[in-house]
């Protein structure tokens, strides 16, 4: 990362008379804390500023945050890959009102949120397909501190997806039928029941999200919730919001995941070439999880994953940049 | 080349110090990982099973606080302040504490803070004192152990987090072990220097009238450290509560629950008032203790007839 600052600094330094400098200027982008977002944040951060001269800020910080920030303030400028779920009605407002712009919805292919089981449950049970008939036995889960309960591993606390757990455990009537909604905590609280779970072959209930490392290293298994999305209304109107403003949530399926590339009016204005890249910049999921894999056994972080992929496919970035940018990023690889 | 070797010489020069190569470095970092994840298969059953019955106590000890019906929970807190410290205002003072705490709705998570702080504190004496008392006793284990208690202290508690959660879950028992990892040194330190302070003179003395070494150590090495052994616990309640944000990124839940919640959501008020609850039970506890630890002083001196 200092060799990352000490090197954009140079840059800036060797190029900020230059005309592409004038054009790009000064990005700042939101680096997420999870693994798929560092490493796309690191992706747009090689590419505009070797591609097209830019000065790329990487500011990191979790989704609900940085979306305020972004909002209230300006900054970050983009938000490479912003899950619009936790945020949905504040952001369409902010389209609305045009302070902010979507680049690009859907920049990774493939993806969404849910609740997941290890693939030894799948394989062992797979009359129990369904989330459904899973909640009838809640004794294959049982809970560390309440054995007598099935343990469901929620969203930790604060994140945008707590309220919606909370609530499909309200909805689905998991308490009387012998559940407990378990707070991890925190993202490695999450984490490490999963892989722990996994590790040892016990069974494991909770929501994750897709694409990630954990979820491809362990072929966690998506479960289909055997209820169809009950509208727009239950979800929005109710799953999403806390508890004393959804009286009645209803069983619903998780409603499809949207993720956007999204940036500030300012940057829609100013960012030129940079704009027209990230409008181009989609990941296909396989790709992407494949990248995350690698992340993970590598122990790699976002900056050298980023340069791995831009190694790896080449076929596939040459066809978001101009071919002037990409003969300078060739260069710099 | 620079991928396989000891050093990457390509990186070295008068700013950058030798470093190991990429594959190298990540070569170690690999079979560190995959060390612990065997580890982790192999034993975690049996590590897991130690931690239960701590685990229940902890549950039973939380239950019993929140089935407690409040006056009496606040009378029993009151009361047992006014032994602690002999003093009205500070009963007074913690039952108005406790009861700010209710009226904010932060009574059950306070309680179940509460469990966890009484149950790591009891464990920390528990394990700590005799560490103390040992350490003491030889130059050679207390060169050994002073470093041990250093990193406990200093290397961030994210980073023990994830082994902690890979070998025990999440829940009350990686949280307790967390709390104990931060919580355990003062007391250690503090019966180690407390017995090492004792006057030397006292313990010629003590031999002089033929007292055995089981006798010295408790009815005169003991009763002269107390002090100080009371200072190390006060100060482990403290790092305990200091904790409980960390704890709660584990599943130990309590008052660090919200705080995490605030944090993420910017809810301003909901982590001051779960802070301030924190910190008002930390006002309590070190109040009391030290009004206790004083007077523990007080008749240590006249004893010496000072």
């Amino acid at each position: 990362m200092q060799m990352k600052l000490f090197s954009a600094a140079v840059l800036a330094g060797a190029v900020a008379s230059s005309a592409a400098f004038a054009e790009c200027g000064d990005v700042q982008m939101a680096e997420w804390n999870w693994a798929s977002g560092e490493l796309m944040a690191n992706v747009d951060a090689f590419i505009l500023e070797n591609g097209y001269g830019c000065s790329v800020e990487l500011v990191p910080g979790a989704t609900t945050t940085t979306f305020a920030s972004m909002n209230e303030k300006g900054q970050p400028q983009v938000a490479g890959e912003l899950w619009i779920n936790a945020v949905r009605e504040p952001l369409f407002k902010a389209f609305d009102e045009g302070r902010l712009h979507s680049a690009v919805a859907g920049p990774i292919t493939e993806l969404g949120e849910g609740w997941w089981v290890t693939p030894a449950f799948k394989e062992a049970h797979p009359d129990l397909d369904t989330v459904l008939k899973i909640l009838d036995h809640p004794e294959m889960f049982p809970d560390s501190e309440d054995p007598s309960k099935g343990a469901f591993i929620g969203c930790p606390a604060g994140w945008g997806c707590q309220l919606a757990n909370a609530n499909l455990f309200r909805a689905f009537d998991m308490e009387a039928k012998g559940w407990k909604l378990v707070d991890p905590g925190s993202a490695a609280g999450l984490d490490g029941s999963m892989a722990k779970a996994a590790e040892r072959g016990e069974n494991w209930l909770g929501y994750y999200w897709a694409p990630t490392a954990l979820i491809g290293k362990y072929g966690m298994q998506l479960v289909d919730f055997g209820v169809p999305f009950a509208g727009a209304e239950n979800w929005d109107g109710c799953i999403v919001k806390p508890e004393q403003e959804c009286a009645d949530p209803q069983p619903t399926s998780w409603t499809k995941s949207e993720v956007h590339t999204v940036i500030t009016d300012d940057f829609a204005k100013s960012g030129g070439v940079a704009v027209d890249y990230l409008k181009k910049r989609i990941f296909p999921g396989p790709i992407m999880n494949a990248m995350l894999v690698y992340m993970a056994d590598e122990q790699a972080g976002g900056a050298d994953a980023a340069v791995e992929f831009l190694r790896l496919h080449g076929d596939l970035w040459k066809t978001w940049v101009s071919e002037d940018a990409a003969a300078k990023i060739e260069a710099a690889l | 080349m620079a991928e396989n070797s000891i050093i990457d010489w390509d990186k070295l020069s008068l700013i950058h110090p030798p470093v190991m190569g990429r594959q190298d470095l990540r070569d170690v970092k690999k079979a560190i990982d995959g060390t612990f994840r065997d580890f982790t298969r192999a034993n975690g059953e049996w590590i897991e099973s130690i931690f239960d019955p701590l685990k229940w106590f902890l549950l039973w000890l939380e239950d019993l606080f929140l089935a407690t019906p409040w006056p009496l929970f606040m009378l029993a807190a009151g009361g047992l302040a006014y032994l602690g410290s002999r003093s009205w205002k500070l009963a007074v003072g913690t039952m108005a504490a406790l009861l700010l705490i209710g009226w904010f709705d932060m009574w059950e998570d306070t309680m179940t803070t509460l469990a966890m702080v009484s149950v790591a504190t009891i464990l920390c004496i528990v394990i700590g004192i005799p560490i103390g008392i040992w350490m003491s006793r030889s130059d050679r284990v207390q060169a050994m152990i002073v470093p041990v208690l250093d990193l406990m202290q200093t290397i961030p508690a994210f980073v023990y987090l994830i082994p902690v959660v890979m070998l025990l879950g999440i829940g009350k028992a990686p949280a307790l072990l967390a709390v104990l990892v931060y919580a355990i040194p003062p007391i250690v330190r503090l019966t180690n220097l407390g017995i090492r302070l004792v006057d030397k003179e006292v313990l010629e003395a003590a031999d002089a009238f033929g007292s055995s070494s089981r006798e010295r150590l408790l009815q005169v090495q003991m009763p002269l450290a107390l002090p100080n052994i009371f200072a190390g616990v006060n100060q482990t309640i403290m790092m305990a509560l200091g904790m409980v944000v960390i704890a709660a990124m584990i599943g130990g839940s309590g008052l660090g629950t919200p705080v995490l919640r605030a944090i993420s959501n910017q809810y301003l008020a909901l982590g001051v008032f779960n802070g301030l609850a924190i910190v008002s039970i930390a006002i309590v506890f070190d109040r009391v203790s030290q009004a206790y630890g004083k007077r523990l002083q007080k008749h240590r001196e006249g004893g010496h007839g000072v």
